[in-house]
């Protein structure tokens, strides 16, 4: 039953945010809500993620298109974006000139590609004009096109080797295509990479065939006839890009010289969509800005969630924010949603509103929800966000991982920092820690570490007395199994299903046992799963070898005499 | 009184006591002296050909005899006297004295103020009169059973994806055949070892996967070629599966004739997988990404569809004992739907049932929301047919209880039952947040124990009577593989002890209630057959002759559903492999959900870092019932320890071989310190089936699945510390360890 009026809810933008939120309302307490869901894609809500899978060729189209949630309160309108915003009276005009009205309004916005203000792609007077061959990376559409045209040219040239332009650059040379990324840093994904890294993730990009382009920026698209035919390049950061130093630099070429490629990606970073809020009066900085609580300081009815906003703590552009935000937002929500009902049931009638399993039927999420928030004290400063800062890049068999504090950075006081750095087994792995705690990461070339120190970080699990132990897989390297029976210790157990150990079977050969299937009899050993039978006919040989033909042995002297007569 | 059956003095081909793997054995009478010059045992067991264990026998098998003969058998009924202990009477006595306090307690409370908690190691026979005597004489809706603890989240997601439950849809023995066998949160080689012998052709092929936190026994099969490990963060095993499923979708390698002809919600799930790409799994799992692709493209390549030779994805416990094991159950489901393994023979899902009648105890009527044959209580064609059968009113027939958990945390409360009996289960040591437990039976104003030993639920109970168990009874026993086999009578019962088929058509009539209740298994069993007729779980074409004729005849056991047949047709041969044709449900299509992970209930924080699983070791059973009292068994695991990886042992100061003490929000244990590396650095593992200061469930969790209320017993988060070396600390945690375990007893639980 339904005792007050359903929230109305207007979100803009339907990715992966923009959906995950609508979810998120929706599995707690649908009836609750009136949700609208302006999307300017066409399409479905689908894993922007896995895009760069799709340009590699790792992943069926049809397999990234994520869950659309749907149902009586929640209306969907695709391929029609929103235009403006009028906070007074809580309005939402779309592309369409339909107005949506809203109690609270989420932007959900996302971001766009940054394009180089480069001569070929801007023109003069800023407007963006993408010559065919030349395409972000942001959107289906994009991965479509990038995948089209790799058929049609045997060159590409990656332009930003962040973790997009490494992701992409990997998977298009995977595709066969002789693939260029150039970055201006002297080494790749050098936001989250210190050098020493940056290096050994160079190599491992140079092995699968990609040729980098280190301190070096693209000063033009060359076009011909419409179509990108190469990029020209000049010097990068600081200048130096021209002189090859520090041996992680250049493959060949000079700056200043020209790369042929049919194929331009563009993975330069991205900017957050902040138009519609800046236009509604919102403030806005890099993002839209928000609070911890994800709201508006100008407006307590407005949100932003994902990569469009930009709360206290800063935003990295990682979708496991954007969701951690939709998961908190929801939170806030249902228990607003769940307050007035408290109000209004109260008013409606006094009776307890609080129900448990077995006395009937369960009280709605939201009703619990709202009573779990309401007994907890209001900590609104400084929300836990950890564990969704994990750079992750999908690259394969190149395995690159990056966390919280590490890369390149100041040193922080109380941080411990210990390093691996094995260049010539591609291995690079570095663990801050600070208070016992993780704090921070960075693992190239190791896959199993690098899934352990996630772990570790995310969970905040203690870490070993002496952290150079995170550097390595926590297992102890253990003897080889004795390979033959002499070798083999005397409790040691040779048929687990019945806990029969070596020295009960060669006790058992002493009062008489002569053959695998006496010792079976006497220790029941071979008789659960039969494994271990190789193993027992092993000993009964060696026995046989040892014990026969001669006189009585004390254990100890078998082992002497087997190693002399089997040596 | 009843007579008790003489046991015949000839050689008895029966089962073994323990898991559902139920091992064939033969039992010969009397006579040879045990073991290390003590009294002789009652009989010696021999393994015998039987397709579970193929001759095979684990050293609990070997050992069994050693159960019936143990020093402290309960022999005639006790009930608690004046001075506080337990005093022997007689059956009339304490009968009578059960009848009177029931009738008060119904006086007050009404009639749902007595309930029965019963157990999954009761013979199909006695599950079935106990469901009958809760609804019929009681007419209690408050039965549950501690099958809740195990097989709930398997057969609520089997239900709900194949409109049936069957823990293995397929003979064990087809295993055998496969290229692939996924194991997940099972680790048969510690509980039933016999079963590794259907793993070898996998082996052999590279092909056994194990996923399991823990280095296990099961774990080091795949070793040196065999198969691989995955050893994910506890609690996670769900994202394995939804990760393997998202490579599945992801490089189409999905079974998508299978899928359009035999299933249903397959868009749906592939929606919901699209946010579990390996590298975030990666970030939740703590497995590598490339690892979880090269698994599921291995799994994919045994799939039938893609011309490998089968594959089976099998759960356990470890998955299914969550808040979210009925979801997990349902990912694995979707992974094997996904690749058309299910209803195809040489391939399947399956769940890995524990208790030794863990299926058959789930089928016929002890589960709060069951009538006979799998029926739900709240179906009113299955209440109509039930009711006929047991002669009754169908309005008469209560409606759903509650389930396990909440039933034990409801005793003694306001609106809660303030009688309990108690058949072949110990919940003191094998319910979640025992402590909790042991408060709830306190409350009660009655507490009856049906046992063949004094457990520590027994040891608080107002009456404790004096049952048969295994070898000293006649009825059926439904395999993990859905197999309905005999168990078979070798020797008489001790002193007064009696079947609780006895017992309850005493307590009818006693109760004055009208409805028959027969005491000799073979007429009960017909009259189960009966009653499952056209349910789900159909067994009316069975009897225990014609299991005894086809034992004869070479073929072991039938498997459900068995109908009958009308006359003059042959009858039906039973069903070795189900859903060939079509599933169980409406539309003979399986369902396919959509599941996404929450996490466990209780995780690791600042203050309780580390997690907590707990598991079996090869020579315990359960709460360590009888086999702590099997010297042979004792010997080698004598106590309880914790498994914990040396760089947490270096962190917490904790040495290997010195006490630890485990702590989580719901009260701490003590036990020894065991050091390896087959466990995470973030995890301890510690065995269930001690009592005392060691008694793992007393810090286990009791947060429910909300789908099947099992409990998540195997993920908790706890902080690990060093009990401070006191000798005299020490000494008094010895006496009350030495003390507890030598009470703490149950029967096949």
């Amino acid at each position: 039953m339904t005792l007050h009026v359903p929230l109305k809810v207007v979100v803009v933008g339907h990715g992966m945010v923009g959906s995950r939120l609508v979810d998120e309302l929706v599995r707690r307490s649908a009836e609750s809500f009136d949700i609208t869901v302006l999307g300017a894609e066409p399409y479905e809500p689908y894993n922007r993620v896995l895009l760069s899978d799709v340009v590699a060729g790792r992943t069926d189209v049809a397999a990234i298109t994520m869950p659309d949630p749907g149902g009586d309160h929640v209306t969907t309108l695709r391929g029609v974006a929103a235009v403006s915003v009028d906070r007074r009276a809580r309005t939402v005009t779309d592309a369409a000139g339909a107005v949506h009205a809203y109690d609270r309004l989420v932007l959900a916005t996302g971001s766009r590609a940054r394009v180089l203000p480069l001569p070929g792609l801007v023109a003069d007077d800023g407007t963006v004009n993408l010559p065919a061959g030349v395409h972000a990376l942001r959107t289906l559409d994009d991965a479509r096109e990038i995948v089209a045209a790799s058929v049609n040219t045997p060159r590409a040239v990656v332009v930003g080797g962040g973790v997009l332009g490494v992701e992409a650059a990997y998977g298009l040379a995977g595709r066969g295509l002789q693939v260029t990324l150039v970055d201006p840093s002297p080494a790749p994904m050098s936001r989250q990479l210190d050098t020493a890294a940056g290096a050994v993730l160079a190599a491992g990009l140079r092995d699968a065939g990609v040729t980098l382009r280190l301190g070096a920026r693209p000063s033009e698209v060359l076009v011909a006839g419409g179509r990108a035919v190469g990029v020209r390049l000049g010097p990068g950061r600081g200048g130096d890009g021209g002189t090859g130093h520090g041996g992680t630099g250049h493959d060949g070429g000079d700056a200043g010289d020209v790369v042929a490629a049919g194929l331009v990606v563009l993975t330069a970073g991205t900017v957050p969509e902040t138009g519609i809020a800046r236009e509604a009066g919102l403030s806005t900085d890099r993002g839209i800005v928000v609070g911890h609580d994800l709201a508006c300081p100008d407006d307590p009815r407005v949100f932003a969630i994902g990569d469009c906003a930009q709360p206290p703590q800063g935003s990295r552009g990682l979708v496991a924010e954007g969701w951690d935000q939709a998961r908190r937002l929801a939170d806030h929500l249902a228990s607003l949603v769940a307050v007035r009902a408290q109000e209004a049931q109260r008013a409606a009638a006094p009776r307890e509103h609080l129900r448990f399993p077995h006395e009937g039927e369960r009280p709605s999420m939201a009703v619990r929800l709202g009573t779990l928030l309401a007994s907890r004290a209001a900590t609104d400063q400084g929300v836990d966000t950890r564990g969704t800062d994990v750079v992750k890049v999908k690259a394969g068999a190149l395995s690159i991982v990056s966390m919280g504090v590490s890369g390149p950075r100041e040193p922080a006081p109380g941080h411990r920092a210990v390093a691996l750095h094995d260049a010539a087994a591609g291995r690079y792995v570095e663990a801050v820690v600070a208070d016992g705690i993780l704090v921070g990461a960075t693992c190239v070339g190791d896959p199993r570490v690098a899934a352990d120190l996630t772990a570790a970080y995310t969970r905040r699990t203690p870490v070993p007395v002496d952290p150079a132990f995170l550097l390595l897989t926590p297992v102890m390297p253990s003897a080889e199994p004795a390979s033959s029976p002499e070798h083999m210790p005397d409790d040691a157990t040779v048929c687990r299903c019945n806990g029969v150990t070596k020295h009960d079977i060669t006790a058992c050969w002493d009062d008489g046992a002569r053959s695998a299937d006496d010792i079976a009899a006497a220790t029941r050993a071979t008789t659960g799963c039969g494994s271990c039978r190789e193993a027992v006919c092993g000993l009964a040989d060696w026995l046989a070898a040892t014990r026969d033909g001669g006189a009585p042995v004390e254990p100890g002297a078998a082992l002497v005499h087997a190693s002399a007569g089997e040596g | 009184m009843s007579t008790t059956v003489a046991a015949p003095a000839a050689p008895q081909k029966t089962h073994c006591p323990y898991c559902a793997l139920q091992c064939g054995m033969e039992l010969t009478p009397a006579g040879t002296p045990g073991p290390d010059g003590r009294a002789p045992l009652p009989v010696t067991v021999a393994p015998r050909d039987f397709p579970t264990n193929a001759g095979g026998l684990c050293q609990k098998g070997w050992t069994s005899a050693t159960v019936l003969g143990v020093p402290d058998r309960l022999t005639t009924p006790l009930v608690r006297g004046a001075d506080g202990g337990l005093t022997a009477v007689t059956w009339d006595a304490a009968l009578d004295l059960v009848v009177s306090r029931v009738r008060a307690v119904q006086a007050e409370h009404g009639r749902h103020g007595v309930a029965i908690f019963g157990g999954g190691g009761l013979t199909n026979e006695k599950a079935y009169a106990l469901g009958k005597f809760a609804r019929t004489v009681l007419r209690t809706p408050n039965i549950d059973y501690n099958g809740r603890f195990c097989m709930s989240s398997a057969a609520a997601a089997g239900n709900r994806a194949f409109g049936a439950d069957r823990g293995l849809p397929f003979p064990l023995t087809d295993l055998g055949g496969a290229d692939v066998v996924l194991l997940l949160g099972s680790n048969p080689a510690e509980t039933m070892p016999p079963f590794v012998q259907h793993l070898a052709g996998a082996r052999g092929r590279g092909g056994l996967m194990v996923v399991d936190p823990r280095r296990s026994a099961t774990a080091r099969l795949a070793d040196d070629g065999q198969g691989v490990h995955l050893q994910p963060v506890p609690g996670t095993d769900m994202v394995v599966l939804l990760a393997l499923l998202h490579v599945v979708v992801a490089e189409g390698l999905a079974d998508r004739d299978y899928l359009a002809a035999r299933t249903t919600g397959w868009d749906d799930v592939v929606r919901s997988v699209a946010a579990w790409w390996p590298e975030r799994a990666e970030t939740v799992c703590g497995i590598p990404a490339e690892e979880l692709r090269a698994t599921a493209r291995r799994l994919a390549a045994a799939a039938p569809a893609r011309g490998g030779r089968g594959a089976y994805v099998l759960t356990g416990r470890g998955v299914e004992q969550s808040a979210q094991g009925t979801a997990t159950v349902t990912a694995a489901i979707n992974l094997s739907l996904a690749l058309g393994l299910v209803g195809r023979e040489g391939s399947g899902y399956g769940c890995l049932t524990g208790q030794g009648n863990g299926q058959g105890g789930r089928e016929h009527g002890q589960k709060n929301d069951q009538l006979p044959g799998y029926r739900k209580i709240d179906d009113p064609a299955a209440r109509a047919h039930v009711a006929g059968v047991w002669g009754v009113d169908p309005a008469t027939i209560p409606g759903p209880g509650l389930p396990a958990v909440a039933l034990l945390g409801s005793l003694g409360t306001p609106g809660g039952p303030h009688a309990l009996f108690v058949h072949g289960s110990n919940v003191l040591v094998s319910a979640p947040n025992a402590d909790r437990v042991r408060e709830r039976l306190a409350a009660l104003e009655l507490l009856v124990v049906c046992d063949v030993v004094p457990s520590e639920t027994a040891r608080m109970a107002d009456v404790v009577l004096p049952v048969t168990q295994w070898a000293e009874e006649e009825g059926t026993m439904t395999s993990l593989e859905g197999r309905v086999i005999r168990r078979r009578q070798a020797v008489d019962p001790p002193g007064e002890a009696r079947s609780e088929l006895w017992l309850l058509a005493e307590l009818a009539r006693r109760l004055g209630s009208d409805v028959a209740f027969p005491t000799d298994p073979a007429v009960v069993f017909d009259e189960l057959a009966r009653a499952s007729a056209g349910g789900v779980a159909d067994y009316s074409g069975l009897s225990h002759a014609r299991l005894d004729v086809a034992e004869e005849a070479g073929a072991p056991g039938l498997f459900w559903p068995c109908p009958a047949e009308p006359p003059g047709e042959p009858a039906h041969p039973g069903t070795p492999r189900m859903f060939l044709e079509e599933f169980a449900t409406p539309d003979g299509r399986a369902r396919m959900v959509p599941v996404d992970h929450a996490g466990p209930t209780d995780d690791v924080r600042d203050d309780a870092p580390t997690y907590l699983v707990t598991g079996r070791v090869l020579q315990h059973y359960q709460s360590g019932a009888q086999t702590r009292r099997v010297p042979e068994l004792d010997r080698i695991v004598p106590e309880p320890y914790v498994e914990l990886h040396p760089q947490l042992g270096l962190r917490t100061g904790v040495a290997d071989g010195a006490r630890v003490r485990v702590t989580s929000a719901r009260g701490a244990v003590e036990a020894v310190a065991r050091w390896t590396d087959t466990v995470r650095p973030d995890t301890v593992f510690m065995p269930f089936h001690w009592s005392g200061a060691g008694s793992v469930n007393r810090i286990t969790s009791d947060a429910v699945d909300p789908i099947s209320s099992m409990p998540e017993f195997k993920v908790c988060a706890v902080s690990v510390a060093p009990v401070p070396q006191m000798a005299d600390d020490v000494g008094a945690h010895d006496a009350h360890d030495a003390h507890d375990a030598h009470d703490a007893q149950e029967v096949p639980a």
